[in-house]
Formats: C-alpha cells, structure tokens, sequence
C-alpha cells in the first residue's frame, strides 16, 4: 500500500538547478544520474550528499548556440605570415536538464557539479544556468 | 557587478574566439587572454580579426552583453633574476603580466615586484601553499595579487585535489589578515574548463570565503588592477600622475 502523502509543513521543500552539460558524447538519464551522484560525494562525502535529496527530472536534448554557426562556416583570414582556419570538426553535444534538490543545499550542489571535468574518460562540464521553486518555472525560464 | 576572469588560456585565433564567446554566454563581462612571451607576438597579429568577428558574432546572434577581452603575458622561469628582466622588457607592451610561481624564491621576488600584476599558483608542486606572512605583506604593500586556479581543482582528484583546496585555505586566511589582493580564475584553455561565475563561487565559498570576499575577488581587485595599469604610463613615480591638459 501506497504511503500517505506528507502534510505541507513536513514536506521537504526543493529547488530546480537547470544544467547546461557539455560533452564529448551524448549522455543518457542513467548515465548523467551516476555523473551527478559521482560528483556530489567525491566533493563532499556520502554523508553530506545524503541530505542534497537528488533527482533528475528531465533531461532535453538542446541545440548548440547560435554562434556556433557562424565558427563552423569556412572562414579563413590571411594576415601577414599566417592562414587561419576554423576547424569545422570541433565536436561536442549540448544537453540541458532539470536537476531536483533540497532547499538551502543548491549552492553546494552546484558547487560539486562544477568541479566535474571527466565522466568514464570524457570531457564533460556542466554549468546551472538557473534555479527554480517548480519543474514548470524552470523549463519555461531556461529550457523554452 | 561586474565578472572578471584574468587568466584564460590563449592558444590559436579559433580556440580564443571560442573561449570568449564561451565566456560571454556563462556570464564572465572581462577575460584576460594569456600567451607565453613567445606566443605573444603572433597573438596581437589577430588581436583586431578577433574583435571584428566578435562584434560580427555579437550583432548576428544579437547576444545582451558584451565580454571585453586584453591580453596579457605570463612569465615562466626558474632563475628568479629573469623575473626582474622580463618584467622591464614586457611592461611597457603588455597591460598585465603574470610570473608562474611554485618555486619559494620566485614567489618571493613575485611578491617584492612593483612591476607585476599577478603571481599565479604559488602552491603549486609544494607542500605548503607557496606564501607566508612575510611574502604576504609584500604583496599588500606592492599591489600583487595572488591567484586561485580554479582549474587545479577541475584537474586533479582524491588527496591531490583535497591537498590543493588545504593550499587554497591557507591562502584564504592569510589574504583575510593582511589584505593583499586576491583572484579567484579559471585558468581554461578549452570551452569544458569554462564554469559560471556563480558555480565558481559556489566553490570557493565552500572553501571558507564569504559573499563580500568573493565579489572583490571577481570585482574590486581586477578592476584596480586594470585601472592601475590603464594610467601607469603617465605615472611619473608611484602616487604622482601626469594629467594631460
């Protein structure tokens, strides 16, 4: 049997960090939960991490920023005793998601998101663009 | 508030672009570029291509801010009289130099150089944090800054990283005593360095330093220092400037 749902004033209150992850392969859901958990208790222990109360919302594919269209175009510049050309095969994905975690422990969290340069030999960097009081804010703030 | 970043890595004319632009989206408002003496040369060849396709960029993809970007130099030797040369020879072509510390004396002649803006990573390869209160008040009384790479943190792992953030304390307690000034930069060199000024500071107030320190650290600090550099050609001696009427 399903459990009671908790009166309002005991709930746990949460916030929603919104990721911006770059890198050098495409994450799935489980992939980026392991990453996310990896990070928090290398950076702060199990026991700290027990009380962040992660868990990953949603995770969206994005599109990579406008300027990106402009560097992989086939531009090259001639100065005095130099040819410059853009590499066109610079590859990374960019994928945004909705990360849940206790009121009050966002900063720390995202602090130990930060310090996350390698997944499984990868490049990998993940930025929060945003905290949010709900999963709907957030996407129409961030993701939209 | 403005966000300032005074160490980025710049290598090549496409890998600057993308940092700064990586920068700009992130939320950094100024980025220092730093080349090695010799790449220096060959980076202000693009220095103006790089503006233009930036301004380009900007207009085409009608970002809201703009990061303003200079370049700067960053001195690596062995032989502490080097720095004393370099420093003559490069002050009056670049608007900020940097010496790579690590060793005790350089740190030391670091510290005791008017000429120099900022002594980067004094802790690093060492058991202590590169600085005591001697070299401190040296660098409080000859306005050199000391930096925090947040890149040492992103690169190493398990006691070399727990190591580095008890160098990072040490620091911390000896710029809250005597007041010299502090940077906290990222050190990137490709756009998966590139963290929010938000998530840096997230860091380091883990580390023990507050909200007020952190703001002078991203705000109060590099401004003085690029204020101090922009009018040190029409200084005559330290506290006396020439006015142009």
């Amino acid at each position: 049997m399903k459990l009671k749902i908790l009166p309002p004033t005991l709930r746990i209150k949460n916030r929603y960090l919104v990721l911006d992850i770059k890198s050098e392969f495409e994450f799935s859901k489980n992939e980026l939960v392991l990453a996310i958990w990896d990070a928090c208790i290398r950076f702060y222990g199990e026991c700290e991490t027990s009380s962040f109360n992660l868990w990953l919302m949603r995770l969206y594919n994005s599109s990579p920023p406008i300027w990106e269209q402009n560097l992989t175009e086939n531009d090259e510049i001639t100065l005095n005793n130099l040819n410059i050309n853009y590499k066109s095969n610079f590859e990374c994905f960019y994928q945004k998601a909705i990360l849940k975690c206790r009121r009050n422990s966002e900063d720390k969290v995202r602090a130990s998101l930060a310090t996350m340069s390698l997944y499984k030999g990868k490049k990998i960097a993940i930025a929060t663009i945003g905290i949010s009081g709900s999963v709907s804010s957030s996407k129409h703030k961030f993701i939209n | 508030m403005k966000y300032h970043d005074l160490n980025i890595r710049g290598s090549s004319y496409e890998s600057d672009l993308r940092l700064i632009l990586e920068a700009n989206k992130l939320g950094w408002n100024y980025v220092n570029l730093i080349y090695s003496p010799d790449k220096y040369n060959l980076a202000l060849k693009y220095r103006k291509d790089l503006e233009e396709k930036l301004d380009n960029i900007i207009k085409v993809a009608n970002l809201k801010n703009k990061t303003e970007f200079e370049f700067g130099i960053e001195i690596k030797t062995r032989n502490p009289n080097d720095i004393r040369k370099n420093s003559r020879k490069f002050r009056n072509k670049t608007k900020f130099i940097s010496i790579f510390g690590g060793d005790s004396k350089i740190n030391r002649m670091a510290c005791e150089n008017i000429q120099i803006d900022l002594l980067s990573r004094p802790y690093l390869k060492r058991r202590d944090c590169g600085i005591n209160h001697v070299l401190a008040k040296e660098a409080f009384k000859n306005n050199v800054a000391i930096e925090l790479c947040f890149k040492d943190i992103l690169t190493s792992y398990l006691s070399y990283r727990a190591k580095i953030l008890s160098h990072f304390r040490d620091i911390i307690k000896l710029h809250q005593k005597f007041k010299f000034p502090l940077l906290i930069t990222t050190g990137s060199s490709s756009i998966f360095d590139v963290r929010s000024p938000k998530d840096v500071s997230a860091v380091f107030k883990s580390i023990g330093l507050n909200e007020e320190e952190i703001n002078s650290c991203f705000n109060s600090y590099p401004e003085n220092i690029i204020s101090f550099n922009n009018d040190r050609k029409d200084m005559v001696v330290l506290g006396v400037k020439e006015i142009n009427r």
